[in-house]
């Protein structure tokens, strides 16, 4: 039996997507006046289709295993279109959707790791206090 | 990869957005200087300014670093990479057989400097630093939540 159970390592997880989309999303604003650059992205959804896909016999369809997750970087792709005439195809309004969007899931995540240090304390403290 | 890594890469936009503006500035300024190079025996005009960007580690060794050790290559910001003048755009003649460096005909050659498009291109550069001074915010607050983890 596993002290931590797995959610923490599949929290880890969550944050290093969410870390990675911001060094993703601070590059694409970053470079919003650069001829030719292409935006980029991190996709996290096509590992999580893997994983579902890979994990065996659940007892629900819905259920699926994270505990075997490899230790893959999130995939950083290349958008290859562009908005501008200058080639360009950073969407400033989709970047900072975005940046609201991750801010909110990584604050979540921090939550939800952090109440389950608390839980864990609360067990070691024997319930007291 | 490192822990600042995306505030570096914020802070390298905000450089060139700031280079961007003295660019900018330096071409306002300048807007009647009729006596910048002396070439060939006469004054010339001065030449608008404008900056180049290019993509920060967007280079061989970093493509090379990337399909060795599979590293998620984010990206590392944005770079001025030269200021080039613009030897194209033909400057106003204007009428000022009085001036020092009028010509032969009375024409003096103005910088080709267009005020309006400098405060397009200022606009430009406002909006863009301030996109990127969000970016370092968000990314300074969720540093902070972080520290957060595991305290009571």
């Amino acid at each position: 039996m596993n002290l931590f159970s797995g959610t923490i390592t599949s929290l880890e997880r969550g944050l290093d997507y969410s870390a990675v989309k911001q060094k993703v999303i601070a590059n694409n604003v970053a470079n919003v006046d650069t001829p030719g650059y292409k935006s980029k992205d991190v996709s996290f959804k096509s590992i999580l289709q893997n994983e579902i896909q890979l994990s065996s016999n659940p007892a629900d369809p819905r259920h699926f295993d994270l505990s075997n997750t490899q230790n893959d970087a999130p995939a950083i792709t290349r958008r290859p279109y562009s908005i501008r005439e200058n080639g360009n195809g950073v969407d400033m309004d989709k970047e900072m959707a975005d940046l609201a969007t991750n801010q909110i899931y990584y604050n979540s995540l921090i939550e939800r790791i952090g109440g389950k240090f608390g839980s864990l304390n609360s067990v070691i403290k024997g319930g007291g206090q | 990869m490192t822990m600042f890594h995306s505030m570096n890469t914020t802070t390298s936009a905000l450089t060139a957005q700031r280079l961007r503006m003295d660019v900018i500035s330096s071409n306002m300024a300048n807007v009647d200087t009729t006596r910048a190079t002396f070439e060939n025996g006469e004054w010339q005009p001065y030449k608008r300014k404008s900056v180049v960007l290019k993509p920060q580690g967007e280079h061989f060794s970093s493509f090379l670093h990337t399909a060795m050790y599979k590293p998620s290559n984010a990206g590392q910001g944005v770079t001025v990479s030269r200021i080039i003048e613009d030897n194209e755009t033909p400057g106003e003649l204007l009428y000022d057989p009085e001036h020092p460096d009028a010509n032969a005909e009375g024409y003096v050659e103005m910088p080709n400097v267009d005020p309006l498009r400098e405060m397009v291109d200022l606009m430009s550069a406002t909006r863009s630093y301030e996109g990127n001074v969000t970016v370092f915010n968000a990314n300074k607050s969720m540093m902070m939540q972080a520290l957060q983890i595991g305290r009571s």
